[in-house]
C-alpha cells in the first residue's frame, strides 16, 4: 500500500525519538518491499529477455552471431529482401482491419438484439452462439478449407476473413450483450418512445455508448488476428497474400534463413501488436475479466 | 465453462419493457422484428462457419476421404482410429502437457501475490508481465527454439552454474522437446493468468485481509486461508483458459519449434489434425481426430459447469 511504498523511498530514514522496536519493525518491513522487488525485478528480466534477444541477434550478421560479438544492420536489408515484410504488413493490417469491422458490425447488433430486443427463442439462440466458443479450430478446419474452396476463397483475403469472423464472433457477441445489458432499458424506451425506432437507436443511443467494448473487442481480435498461424497458413498460401505471422513461420520452416533475419522479422512482427497493446492494455484486461462474466 | 455460465445467466433475464397494454402491442411486433432483424447476421455466420462445418466433419470422419475420393464407412472409423497407437501416442502428448498446469497457474498466482503487495512501481511490472500477451506464439517459438538450442541460453547457464555434464540439445530428443514445449507454453501463460489473478485479488475487501491479519494469521496463512479461497472463481476461470490453450493453442509453438517431432514426440492432437489432413492428404481421419478435439472440449467445459453449479449450490 502507500505505506509500504513511503518505507521503501531510501530518504525515509526513521524519526527520531521513535521507540527502537519500531524502527525494527520499520527495517524488516522495508527489507521485504526490497525482497519483492528484486524478485520483480527479476521476473521482469525473464519476461523481457526475448524481446532483448530479438533485438540484440537482429544487429548481427551470420558470423557474428555465432561468436556472438559484433554488430551489423546487414540482416535488416537482407529480411526485406529474403520476405516481401513490406507486403505482408500491408496484409496484416488489411485482414485484421477488415475482419474486425465484420466482426463488430455483426456482434454489436446482436449483442443488442439479444440484450435489449427479445424475442421468442432469442434467450436460446444467444446460447447457441455463444456455446459456439467452444469448438475448437482444428475440429473445424477441414470442412471449412473443403467449403472455401468450393467457393474459390482459397488464397484470398476474403477467405481467411470469413474464418476469422467466425471465429471471434461468439465471444464477440457475448462481450456486447453484457455491456449493453447495463445500459438501462428506460433509455432505450424512452429513444423509441421518441420516434426513433429501434434501429435507430441502436445507431444513435446503444452503438455510441459501448465505445468500450468495442475497443475491448478491437484490442482482442486485432491481436489474437494478427498473430494467428493455422488459418494464414492454410488459406493464404500464397506469398502476395500471406500475413507477417505466416510469411515469418513459413521463413523459419525452411531452415535455410540465418538466425538473424528470423529475430529481425520476429521483432518486426511484434512491433505492431505491442504498440496496440501498450495502447489499449486497459481494454484488453477488462475482456479477460468480461470473458468472467462479471 | 464460466462463460457459457455466465451467457445463461444473461439469457434467463427478463425482457425489457414487457408489453403491459394492448396498445404497446404495434410496438412489441416491431420490437420483435428488429430484435430478429439484427442478431440474423452473427446467427448466419455462426451457422454458415461454425455450425455447418462441425457437422460435416463429424460426416467426413466416418468416410475413408482423401481429398480425392471418398467412401462412406461408418460409425467404425472410431473404433479403427482408437485402436491406433499412434493415436494413443498422440494423446500421451496431450495428457503429459497437463501436467504443465499446476506450474501455469500456480506461478501466476505467486506473481499476482507479489504485484498486489503495491511496491514501488508495481505498474511499470504489471505492464511488462502482461507484454509477451501481445507477442505471436509463432514469435516466441522461434526465441525458445534459440533458448533451447545446444548454444543457446539454458546451455550456458547450465554450464556456468557448474552444471555442464546436464548440457543438452532438448528440442532432439521426444521427451525433453514435449518438457521445452512444456516450459514455453508455461511462460507463454504467465501474463494472461497473472493478470486474472490480479483482477482477482483487486475485487477482495481489503478490511476482511487486515482483521484476518488482525487475528494473528501471518501473510502465508492468510493467502492460503482468506486470498486463494475467495480467488476460487478466478483460478477456476484461468484453469479453463490454460486447459483450452493446452488442447487448441499450442499449434504455432509446435509448428516453429519442433513441427511435432522428433518422431511423434510433440504431435499432439490438435496437431495431428492438421498432420493427417495437410500433409498426409488423409482429410476423414483428420476430421475424426479432429472430433474427438471437440469432444474432450465439451467434457472439460461440462466439467466447469458442474463445478460452479454445485459450488452455487452450496454457496446459497
Amino acid at each position: 500500500m502507500a505505506a509500504d511504498s513511503r518505507t521503501a523511498s531510501p530518504g525515509a530514514a526513521p524519526a527520531a525519538g521513535k521507540a527502537p522496536r519500531k524502527r525494527a519493525l520499520r527495517a524488516r518491513r522495508r527489507s521485504r518491499v526490497g525482497l519483492i522487488f528484486g524478485i520483480m525485478t527479476l521476473i521482469a528480466v525473464v519476461m523481457l529477455y526475448p524481446f532483448w534477444y530479438m533485438l540484440d541477434n537482429a544487429f548481427r550478421t551470420q558470423s557474428q552471431f555465432e561468436q556472438q560479438r559484433g554488430n551489423s544492420a546487414v540482416s535488416w536489408g537482407q529480411l526485406f529482401s529474403e520476405l516481401p515484410a513490406g507486403r505482408e504488413l500491408f496484409n496484416s493490417t488489411l485482414i485484421c482491419v477488415v475482419s474486425i469491422l465484420l466482426i463488430l458490425a455483426v456482434s454489436t447488433t446482436a449483442g443488442f438484439a439479444f440484450a435489449k430486443l427479445r424475442y421468442r427463442g432469442s434467450s436460446t439462440v444467444f446460447l447457441a452462439v455463444v456455446a459456439a466458443l467452444m469448438v475448437p479450430l482444428q475440429s473445424i478446419i477441414i470442412p471449412e478449407y473443403v467449403n472455401l474452396g468450393k467457393l474459390g476463397l482459397i488464397n484470398t483475403y476474403l477467405g481467411a476473413i470469413l474464418v476469422y469472423v467466425a471465429l471471434g464472433t461468439p465471444f464477440a457477441t457475448f462481450l456486447m450483450a453484457t455491456y449493453y445489458r447495463g445500459i438501462s432499458d428506460d433509455l432505450i424506451e424512452a429513444a423509441v418512445m421518441d420516434g426513433l425506432g429501434y434501429e435507430r437507436t441502436f445507431l444513435r443511443i446503444a452503438l455510441p455508448l459501448s465505445w468500450p467494448a468495442i475497443a475491448t473487442v478491437t484490442v482482442l481480435q486485432f491481436i489474437q488476428i494478427w498473430d494467428d498461424l493455422l488459418v494464414g497458413l492454410l488459406f493464404l498460401q500464397n506469398p502476395q497474400q500471406r500475413t507477417i505471422t505466416v510469411g515469418l513461420a513459413a521463413l523459419s520452416a525452411g531452415r535455410t534463413t540465418s538466425i538473424p533475419v528470423l529475430m529481425a522479422g520476429s521483432f518486426l512482427s511484434a512491433v505492431p501488436a505491442i504498440v496496440v497493446y501498450l495502447i489499449f492494455q486497459r481494454y484488453l484486461v477488462r475482456g479477460l475479466t468480461l470473458g468472467m462474466g462479471k | 465453462m464460466s462463460v457459457s455460465q455466465a451467457a445463461s445467466r444473461l439469457a434467463r433475464g427478463t425482457s425489457p419493457g414487457q408489453p403491459a397494454r394492448p396498445g404497446r402491442s404495434r410496438l412489441a411486433r416491431r420490437r420483435r422484428r428488429a430484435g430478429i432483424l439484427l442478431s440474423l447476421p452473427a446467427v448466419i455466420v455462426v451457422l454458415a462457419l461454425l455450425g455447418i462445418p462441425i457437422g460435416q466433419a463429424v460426416y467426413y470422419s466416418m468416410t475413408n476421404w482423401n481429398g480425392l475420393t471418398a467412401q462412406w464407412i461408418g460409425p467404425s472409423t472410431y473404433s479403427t482410429a482408437l485402436s491406433d497407437p499412434v493415436l494413443w501416442r498422440v494423446l500421451e502428448n496431450n495428457a503429459l502437457l497437463l501436467l504443465a498446469i499446476p506450474f501455469a497457474i500456480g506461478i501466476p498466482l505467486a506473481i499476482a501475490a507479489l504485484l498486489n503487495e503495491h511496491v514501488r512501481g508495481w505498474r511499470f511490472f504489471r505492464s511488462v508481465y502482461f507484454l509477451p500477451t501481445a507477442v505471436s506464439w509463432v514469435v516466441i517459438g522461434m526465441v525458445a527454439v534459440q533458448f533451447f538450442a545446444l548454444n543457446g541460453l539454458m546451455n550456458k547457464m547450465l554450464a556456468a552454474a557448474g552444471l555442464g555434464r546436464f548440457q543438452t540439445d532438448m528440442l532432439a530428443g521426444q521427451r525433453s522437446a514435449l518438457i521445452a514445449l512444456a516450459i514455453t507454453f508455461i511462460w507463454s501463460m504467465l501474463g494472461t493468468n497473472t493478470i486474472i489473478f490480479l483482477t482477482g485479488m483487486a475485487t477482495l475487501d481489503p478490511t476482511l485481509l487486515e482483521a484476518a491479519r488482525v487475528d494473528g494469521l501471518n501473510r502465508r496463512q492468510v493467502f492460503f486461508r482468506v486470498t486463494l479461497p475467495l480467488l476460487k472463481r478466478f483460478v477456476q476461470f484461468s484453469f479453463v483458459i490454460t486447459v483450452i490453450s493446452a488442447f487448441s493453442a499450442l499449434f504455432s509453438l509446435i509448428f516453429v519449434m519442433t513441427n511435432g517431432g522428433p518422431g511423434f514426440g510433440t504431435t499432439t492432437l490438435e496437431f495431428f489434425v492438421y498432420q493427417s489432413a495437410f500433409s498426409l492428404g488423409q482429410f476423414g481421419t483428420g476430421a475424426l481426430y479432429g472430433i474427438i478435439l471437440f469432444v474432450i472440449m465439451i467434457v472439460v467445459g461440462l466439467v466447469q459447469l458442474r463445478l460452479i453449479r454445485t459450488e452455487d449450490g452450496e454457496g446459497w
